[in-house]
């Protein structure tokens, strides 16, 4: 608008903000200095940050009567080290240690090359004997760290679910923790 | 607009109280991000300066003896690559500036022989104490929402917290904070 040219009834006359743009301007003005000045404040080492259960989203779904896949949707930003993830069944009830996929290498100064997970990461466990019906618990232990350069404390999570009947469906996936609605999060 | 004000206070005052609401939910959707993330400058340490923990030779240290002096509290861990960055910095800081009044304390979310291992490893010229969850729990009092490392406190002398961080705290940030206080 303000690049419109100046009619030509007035070809001396340089246009000028009337000063009811000009106040709106200067609103403007003040409030992008606030965004600025709130954007470093945020950042000065105070890095946003999820809660672990939400940067490391855990669930578990019963596949059949003696098989479970524990699954982690991982956030963007977030990673797990394989070597501290710990699957377990409770009562015990293995038929052999899960076989966890082969992660990302990374190379980390004092712990050498590590696997890490990203993204999404699924495995089977499988019971050592089919028991529908029954419900099992599958114990998560992990432990993870943020790109911004901070870790969480090694988690537990827990989640009891009912194997399904022989040849029933898959059961459908049980949540570790449902997703905190809130504005700031 | 200043007219109208000037001449009926019940307007300028409510037109005072929507502005102070009006920043008040500003502050708290823009401060959104760090309420808790280590917000708990001003505070008094006295939560902190009650704690007692072992030290990685099992002798019970307690906070308050390092009352009155610039300390840097450091909440951290050997499994935790970022804590393990900085430490030589604060190693470096420790030894040049203890003389002035600065003391860093480590409290590690670890096990004793761990500790004492890397301690060893980098020549760690502070105590390091061994905190269990609990220690987790004494910095989410502190502001450490998450319970994330690391996570570092800095006290003035007259035991205010001037600085909490969580993640790394860069030596020129350190620097700047506590190159005020001593």
């Amino acid at each position: 608008m303000d690049s419109l040219p100046i009619s030509a009834g007035s070809p001396a006359k340089p246009r000028r903000p009337e000063p009811a743009r000009r106040v709106r301007v200067l609103w403007l003005a003040a409030l992008a200095s606030s965004f600025a000045a709130s954007g470093p404040a945020v950042a000065q080492g105070q890095p946003k940050l999820l809660e672990p259960e939400r940067a490391f989203a855990f669930s578990v779904q019963a596949l059949d009567d003696r098989t479970v896949e524990a699954r982690f949707a991982i956030a963007d930003g977030y990673y797990l080290y394989r070597e501290k993830l710990k699957l377990s069944i409770l009562p015990p009830a293995l038929a052999g240690p899960p076989a966890l996929p082969p992660g990302k290498l990374k190379d980390d100064e004092f712990f050498g090359r590590v696997e890490t997970y990203r993204d999404r990461l699924a495995v089977r466990i499988a019971l050592d004997k089919a028991d529908p019906g029954r419900k099992v618990t599958v114990r998560a232990e992990s432990q993870g760290c943020a790109d911004v350069g901070v870790c969480y404390p090694p988690q537990v999570q827990t989640i009891t679910l009912a194997l399904p009947a022989p040849g029933a469906p898959p059961g459908a996936p049980v949540e570790a923790a449902p997703a905190r609605k809130s504005w700031f999060n | 607009m200043p007219a109208i004000l000037s001449t009926r206070p019940w307007l300028r005052r409510s037109a005072f109280a929507v502005a102070a609401l009006a920043a008040l939910a500003a502050g708290l959707y823009f401060g959104g991000g760090m309420s808790g993330d280590g917000d708990a400058r001003g505070r008094d340490a006295g939560a902190l300066f009650g704690v007692a923990l072992p030290d990685t030779a099992g002798r019970e240290q307690s906070l308050g003896q390092w009352k009155g002096k610039v300390l840097v509290v450091n909440f951290w861990a050997t499994w935790c690559t970022p804590c393990r960055e900085e430490m030589p910095e604060f190693v470096k800081l420790q030894a040049e500036l203890g003389g002035r009044g600065l003391q860093f304390v480590g409290i590690a979310i670890d096990q004793a022989d761990k500790v004492q291992a890397f301690a060893a490893e980098l020549g760690l010229n502070y105590p390091a104490l061994i905190g269990g969850n609990g220690a987790i729990e004494l910095s989410k009092t502190m502001g450490n929402r998450l319970g994330a490392l690391p996570f570092t406190i800095i006290v003035d002398r007259a035991g205010r917290v001037v600085h909490t961080q969580l993640g790394r705290l860069p030596e020129a940030q350190l620097m700047s904070i506590v190159g005020q206080l001593l």
